[in-house]
């Protein structure tokens, strides 16, 4: 939305102290965010008028002219290519310094010096689109020039005080008044500065204008639930022309191109008022009936953009006694638009209920700045006043029109007045600082409020352009009076407030600690990755797609799942990352989400319904160019060192993966915790990675983090350590050997490998295990006589129970 | 017992022949002579042996002792002024650096902003990021139709559900649970239905905060997060507050922050203004306060809705969002 500063002075006298960079910053501190502050005469700087006293040829290029151009002091030489350029004719000369755009297309450059063809050139002979004034002045041809011979101009004036663009535009994000119909017209704005800066605001002019009864015009609205108000005008005589001056400008102004006289009037008063209007072509009316009603399945319209829309099943739709002629709110038909003949046509001004504009413009994917101000609930009330502003602007645009109908009004405002009991003490229990009473009564008044005050309490009488949906609660009239007194000026202090018992959150704490462990112990790096699955890797994981849940509208077709598990994001980001890197760790903490079972979370109140369970992955990929075996051990590591680290008892069992080698399943108890394993070769483009993963219910987990950990005395009597190497079967696993070990007596404290190995030496089949045995009593210093012993039993079971030999 | 002490005296001579170094030297120091060595370990047989042969085995074994000791002293001496010149080596290589992974730029911001809001016993919560439309929009004043619901653009899911597209989504949820007084942060993740550049992501990381109990006002909300936010930035900031519609508050505002990188003087980043936009915020909206199951006219609060991926760029000075989600490690060894 644009505003434009000298449209609002028609109704307030801005204080002159105040530049625009201030009124902007004061509109965004008070009201709406100011996206850019726009000086016409600044863009048009150095741009003056000039007449061509003298043409001649260029000597170097034919289609170039060398002309002698008074600039009001002076007499320039400037080489121009104009189609339309003539001796004596007014133009405008662009001067060292302007701002153009070559053509009319790409960026604003500044205009220096030049030497066209060998020619020096003292500036330029501007087309309209090369100083943005193409919407202005419609040219025919890009070779034509601006043409000033019929404006009352002499050269050296500069162009923006020629033509009177010395206007000032302000910017504004409309998503910052999509809760404000009143600020999409130049008078809710001007009210808002008159708020602002103390300023007297002019009631807004309506008058009252002399009708005949020539045109019957009837109005029936058959859905009053979509349809609040729709007032209609049937004027005679007119004349399809080009608007005058000052219109084409004001609307130029505000980013609206001007295209007649009719259109043009309707837009400004939109642009006014904020009420959009539409304009008929009276001929195709038929019986000048207008009827409001609803689109039924199947039907279509051609909206006066030429596209032919399949409408939704209740669309609202303007018809007359045959067709339909204007999608409500929206847009309007091809078949009833103004044309260069029209001579009658009918007004609308209505007011139609916005969840049904914004519904059907949404279903057609047609949005207009019609329904952008319909779509905010637009107060009823505005119609009139609006329907009345645009004909008597007709009748003074057309001066042989007249108005030939009754106005025809047909009301259903379902908009009650809103008057709100707001006590002094909200007022300033929100603020946290006393307000004066005078203070906010100021405030109110200047936003049109009706204000009493008594018992130290304000009566307050919502304005009609404030109640159809902005203004309903006494909050709302502490925020009108805490932005225009700014909240810049509230004292500010830290809440005092009663100490609350803290509240300890495993998860949370959990995570917290896990990352840094992972991070900063063992070197794993934290990836975030996309809350979604490409369904490539569902198929490569052999995952079940009726787990995953579907998106309805995804981005792309490779986001088209929730994720079950981290893993496919993983092993996507490990495969980009093997670009750059052999190895590597990384992990990732997030959500990840299963359609098929219930989670923990209720839908609404009732606290019936369930979303899917949506709990915490802990997942890690380890990836490395070393054997398969050193890669799984590392990980195997990881978990053994994760579990005693949180001090949890866990076993694993081997399971079996669709995509992994050597796979296993970690459980505390019976509970699941998790998985860890090998991925399978050649899943990955890369061949040679060989990729290690582990992934754990994380909500699982730490649930059964054990705090207790309680501190064993140190030993008081020295251990002895000795080592031992055995040739086994290589079917033979370590664990086995271990646990018979282990099971042997209660001095063996502890059996650890170091070495293993296979090769001819040992011989076929064999390998080779070397290990350290601790031995240590809690009783008495062992002697190397007891030890003895205890190396030839361990010998003994490892020869019976695995043929052992040793080395 | 008397060959193991002349076996132990050999083997003593021939490995104190191969000594080079210090270290070495210690090594058979504690070997042969140490208070668990091989001498003492024999030593500590003589107890046990028969009553004639002790003051025999005894003596030797104290002369061997002696000999050994005097030796070792020699050796030493020898070894130690040989030492004084210390091996040389070249000190300028690098060191021996630990390899140590990292975590991710949103997480430590993340966490900063939590530790700063846990000191102002504020508790940190965490909750669904598939939502119903319910918590989502309606419990937050955002019926179906209202315009609100198009600045947020959504990802539906199957089964009437979506992802949420703020963490807005757990104000009314952590109401309904634990009432008032209640003063909360929830960091996560949320989603816009958009398509991404480097400046776009439908993927980002919020932290909404929400605290209400008696009397909270303006003036609180302000002062908070100027607190908090000089913490999170190890520095005093200054902040201002601007309207700003959001259907779940009421007055509903922009918060600024000062640019730091001009500090309010004006540059490219804050468009000449000295500001940047950092968070929308407000007074909860007491429909909201209903749906949350509490008294209006007893309660009143303020929540915000910190952009912590935004906060995360401007803090590292990331110019494309979407190294925050690539999982690049050439991005992520950086922090």
């Amino acid at each position: 939305m644009y505003l434009s500063l000298n449209w609002v002075k028609n109704w307030l006298k801005l204080p002159k102290d105040v530049d625009n960079k201030q009124i902007a910053l004061d509109l965004t501190m008070a009201t709406v965010e100011v996206e850019e502050v726009i000086d016409q005469a600044e863009a048009l700087k150095d741009i003056v008028v000039g007449k061509v006293k003298e043409i001649v040829k260029h000597p170097q290029a034919d289609r170039l002219q060398v002309c002698q151009v008074d600039t009001g002091e002076s007499v320039e030489k400037i080489v121009c290519g104009g189609s339309n350029l003539s001796k004596g004719m007014l133009v405008a000369v662009a001067q060292v310094g302007a701002k153009v755009r070559w053509h009319g297309q790409g960026n604003w450059v500044t205009l220096s010096k030049a030497k066209i063809r060998g020619v020096e050139s003292q500036g330029m002979i501007a087309a309209v689109e090369e100083i943005g004034l193409g919407d202005l002045f419609p040219s025919r041809s890009e070779t034509e020039i601006l043409d000033l011979s019929g404006f009352k101009v002499k050269p050296g004036q500069p162009l923006s005080q020629a033509l009177e663009l010395d206007d000032t535009i302000i910017d504004i994000d409309n998503k910052s008044i999509n809760h404000r119909p009143d600020l999409w017209g130049q008078y809710g704005l001007a009210r808002e500065l008159a708020a602002i800066y103390h300023l007297k605001l002019k009631e807004y002019p309506v008058v009252d204008l002399t009708t005949k009864n020539q045109i019957k015009l009837k109005v029936s609205v058959q859905d009053k639930a979509n349809c609040f108000r729709y007032l209609g005008w049937a004027i005679k005589n007119i004349k399809i022309e080009d608007s005058p001056w000052w219109l084409k400008k004001q609307l130029q102004a505000v980013g609206l191109r001007p295209i007649n006289n009719i259109v043009d009037v309707t837009n400004y008063v939109m642009y006014e008022l904020g009420q959009p209007l539409h304009a008929f072509d009276a001929r195709q009316i038929k019986d000048a009936h207008i009827q409001i009603k609803q689109a039924k399945k199947g039907e279509s319209f051609i909206t006066l953009d030429g596209k032919r829309r399949k409408l939704p099943e209740g669309a609202l739709m303007i018809s007359d006694s045959q067709k339909y002629v204007a999608l409500a709110g929206i847009m309007g038909g091809q078949n009833s638009e103004i044309g260069t003949d029209t001579t009658e046509i009918i007004l609308e001004s209505a007011n139609f209920r916005a969840a049904s504009v914004r519904r059907t413009s949404t279903a057609l994917g047609l949005r207009s700045e019609s329904s952008a101000r319909f779509e905010k609930s637009i107060d009823p009330l505005l119609a009139e006043t609006a329907i009345k502003k645009a004909a008597q602007l007709i009748l003074s645009l057309c001066s042989e029109s007249y108005i030939a109908s009754k106005l025809v009004d047909v009301n259903n405002n379902p908009f009650k007045e809103i008057t709100l009991e707001v006590p002094e003490s909200l007022i300033n229990q929100r603020f946290g600082a006393v307000i004066h009473t005078t203070d906010i009564k100021g405030i109110l008044q200047r936003l049109q409020f009706g204000v009493e005050h008594r018992s130290k309490t304000f009566q307050i009488k919502v304005p009609s352009f404030r109640a159809t949906k902005d203004i309903s609660i006494p909050e709302d009239i502490v925020e009108e009076v805490a932005r225009i007194y700014g909240y810049n000026n509230i004292p500010y202090q830290l809440p005092q407030v009663v100490l609350q018992e803290p509240i300890f959150d495993v998860a949370y704490q959990g995570a917290k600690d896990i990352k840094k462990w992972l991070a900063w112990a063992q070197a794993y790096t934290e990836v975030y990755t996309y809350a979604f699955t490409d369904i490539v890797w569902v198929e490569k994981l052999g995952f079940d797609l009726k787990q995953h849940l579907k998106v309805k509208n995804a981005v792309s077709p490779e986001q088209s799942y929730l994720n079950l598990s981290l893993l496919p994001n993983l092993l996507s980001k490990a495969e980009d990352n093997l670009r750059w890197f052999d190895e590597f760790r990384i992990f990732e903490l997030e959500r990840v989400f299963d359609k098929r079972s219930r989670g923990a979370y209720h839908t609404d109140q009732s606290k019936k319904k369930f979303l899917p369970v949506q709990e915490k992955s802990l997942a890690g990929l380890e990836v490395s160019s070393y054997n398969s075996e050193q890669v799984f051990l590392s990980v195997k590591g990881l978990i053994e060192s994760l579990m005693d680290y949180w001090n949890i008892k866990w076993q694993s069992e081997k399971i079996k993966l669709p995509y992994a080698n050597h796979a296993f399943q970690l459980k505390h108890q019976d509970i699941i915790l998790g998985n860890f394993g090998l991925i399978k070769d050649r899943l990955l483009d890369d061949a040679k990675a060989k990729i290690g993963f582990w992934q754990f219910d994380f909500a699982l987990l730490v649930k059964y983090i054990n705090f207790s950990k309680r501190y064993q005395s140190l030993p008081k009597f020295p251990s002895i350590r000795r080592d031992m190497a055995v040739v086994v079967d290589e079917t033979v696993g370590w664990s086995d050997l271990e646990k018979e070990i282990i099971n042997i007596s209660s001095l063996i404290r502890q059996v650890e490998p170091f070495d293993v190995f296979t090769g001819q030496e040992i011989g076929a089949n064999k390998k080779s295990l070397a290990f350290h045995l601790e031995f240590r009593s809690d009783d008495k210093t062992l002697m190397a006589e007891d030890v003895d012993q205890l190396m030839k039993d361990v010998l003994k079971i490892l020869e019976k129970k695995f043929q052992a030999v040793l080395r | 017992m008397e060959k193991k002490l002349r076996e132990l005296k050999n083997r003593f001579f021939s490995e104190l022949k191969t000594v080079r170094d210090d270290d070495f030297l210690a090594e058979l120091k504690i070997k042969y002579l140490g208070r668990k060595g091989e001498l003492a370990s024999i030593l500590r047989g003589v107890k046990d042996l028969a009553v004639e042969e002790k003051p025999r085995v005894g003596q030797l074994a104290n002369e061997i002792k002696k000999e050994l000791l005097e030796v070792f002293g020699r050796t030493e001496a020898i070894i130690k002024k040989s030492a004084i010149r210390p091996r040389n080596f070249d000190s300028s290589l690098p060191g021996q650096r630990r390899e140590i992974g990292h975590l991710h730029p949103s997480t430590i911001v993340q966490e900063e902003i939590e530790e700063a809001f846990a000191k102002l016993g504020f508790s940190i919560f965490d909750g669904p990021q598939l939502e119903s439309d319910y918590y989502n929009f309606t419990a937050l004043n955002i019926p179906e139709d209202h315009p609100a619901r198009d600045t947020q653009d959504t990802f539906w899911v199957e089964g009437k559900n979506l992802l949420r597209t703020h963490t807005s989504n757990l104000q009314v949820r952590m109401l309904e649970k634990y009432g008032a007084p209640f003063r909360g942060i929830f960091p996560g993740r949320v989603f816009r239905y958009e398509s991404t550049d480097a400046s776009h992501e439908h993927t980002f990381y919020q932290t909404e905060g929400l605290m209400v109990d008696r009397n909270i006002n303006i003036g609180n909300l302000i002062a908070v997060m100027q607190s908090l936010l000089s913490a999170v930035f190890h520095k005093k900031v200054n902040v201002r507050l601007r309207p700003g519609f959001f259907p779940f508050v009421e007055p509903g505002f922009e918060m600024d922050i000062e640019c730091f990188i001009c500090e309010g003087d004006g540059c490219s980043v804050c468009k000449q203004s000295g500001w940047v936009e950092l968070m929308p915020c407000g007074l909860v909206h007491p429909g909201v306060l209903k749906a949350g199951g509490l008294d209006p006219e007893e309660y009143s609060g303020f929540a915000f809705g910190l952009g912590l991926t935004r906060l995360v760029m401007m803090k590292y000075r990331i110019n494309d969002i979407r190294l925050l989600q690539s999982g690049d490690l050439r991005f992520l060894k950086q922090f």
